[in-house]
């Protein structure tokens, strides 16, 4: 009988060596080439982009967040600071929230983007649609908005920034939304400044109003 | 887009793996199938550096909204593919990681077929590898869709993203030769 040709040790171990090697160096290489960026919703983090649906008063029209980000912005530069806000419109704290958003924007519309994101969070009788969204912005006849109330009677006035349809909660996993509503603050250049879930950092009891005068300012 | 460096260097390893498994192919015994593991290594090589490549150009996009690494404009470029949130991960991980990892796996397969082909686990190493190259195929096939009809202004073709994707194409043309051989009798 012919001897086996195989080595007498097993080379899989040596095999497994190298190729965590190469890939290690590989890996070193990329992060030496364009180091790794840290995205999430938390202060100090890139904000989470998104592509959606938008509604600014006509027509739905594509949409990305990070088309609003000013890469090249730094402290005290110029740019437009952003709000990017969650609501449900069956929600009856984003319904009362409405009045405090109309009252931020007409406070800080100058230095500041407003995006009100719209999802529809899983609890019964939370069913919205493009017209309850589009309604609940411009405050227009529409029954259903907060599960059975007229949209047109939403605190506040009606909204004139940009509204986006995430109705099926695609962003709401990157932002780790923690309900609604839910605002936070970000930095022109796309880096969240402000996060209400992160209140250890903040003066206490500051509000989103008191984070825009604190870091925005000057209004 | 021009053919920058990178690119080159990537095509030229593509080139360089094919004519070797070709003539791999053509020739018998030990030394064919040996021809036939490194064209298949080769392959693997390009398809880790180009994912390492891509997931270079995603970090480059998400830090500054742009890449010199890729041109951004165009039928063919990696911005509107590689920097679309919608399309350039996962479920949260970047197809330049997944890339790598996956090609990892090949590579070890490869490697080790390659360090003892005549080892008890040899035949069902080769028919991991064809599996595993095979397991690619799904995904591939859908970055190609989401490429040609999804991204931002489709259709667009990242060439970096095709590299990878040739390579493991070009992986599993050698596993299948290689699984072929020791099947027949050709092995060595």
């Amino acid at each position: 009988m012919a001897a086996p040709k195989g080595r007498d040790d097993d080379v899989r171990l040596m095999a497994a060596l190298v190729t965590f090697g190469v890939t290690s160096m590989i890996l070193m290489a990329v992060m030496l080439l364009a180091p790794v960026v840290k995205v999430g919703p938390s202060e100090g983090e890139l904000a989470p982009d998104f592509s959606a649906q938008a509604y600014s008063g006509g027509e739905w029209e594509d949409f990305r967040l990070s088309d609003l980000f000013n890469k090249s912005w730094a402290p005290g530069g110029d740019g437009d600071w952003i709000v990017v806000q969650y609501i449900d419109t069956d929600c009856p704290y984003c319904w009362s929230e409405g009045e405090m958003m109309s009252q931020l924007h007409s406070q800080w519309n100058q230095e500041v983007t407003f995006v009100t994101v719209v999802v529809e969070l899983g609890i019964q009788g939370h069913d919205s649609s493009r017209e309850e969204v589009e309604a609940f912005r411009d405050k227009t006849p529409y029954d259903g908005c907060i599960t059975n109330s007229d949209c047109a009677d939403r605190p506040g006035n009606p909204h004139s920034w940009i509204y986006i349809d995430d109705l099926n909660t695609r962003t709401s996993g990157d932002w780790e939304l923690p309900g609604t509503p839910f605002a936070a603050l970000l930095q022109p250049d796309g880096i969240v400044a402000w996060n209400p879930q992160q209140s250890g950092n903040h003066p206490e009891g500051e509000e989103m109003d008191g984070a825009l005068q604190r870091l925005v300012g000057g209004s | 887009m021009a053919l920058d460096t990178p690119l080159m260097i990537f095509i030229a390893g593509l080139v360089i793996a094919s004519a070797g498994g070709l003539k791999a192919s053509r020739t018998d015994g030990e030394e064919g199938t040996k021809g036939m593991i490194d064209s298949g290594l080769l392959f693997s090589v390009i398809g880790l550096m180009s994912s390492g490549w891509t997931y270079a150009i995603h970090n480059s996009l998400l830090d500054s909204g742009e890449s010199s690494m890729c041109a951004s404009e165009g039928l063919v470029q990696c911005g509107s593919v590689i920097g679309d949130p919608e399309w350039n991960n996962l479920f949260g991980i970047p197809w330049g990681i997944t890339g790598l990892l996956s090609f990892s796996l090949l590579f070890f397969l490869f490697l080790s077929l390659r360090m003892d082909m005549h080892a008890k686990w040899a035949e069902s190493f080769t028919s991991y590898s064809l599996l595993a190259g095979l397991a690619g195929v799904p995904f591939v096939a859908f970055l190609i869709f989401v490429e040609l009809t999804q991204v931002e202004g489709a259709p667009h073709i990242c060439p970096f993203c095709t590299v990878a994707h040739l390579s493991l194409i070009g992986f599993l043309v050698a596993a299948h030769a290689l699984r072929g051989r020791k099947q027949s009798g050709a092995w060595a």
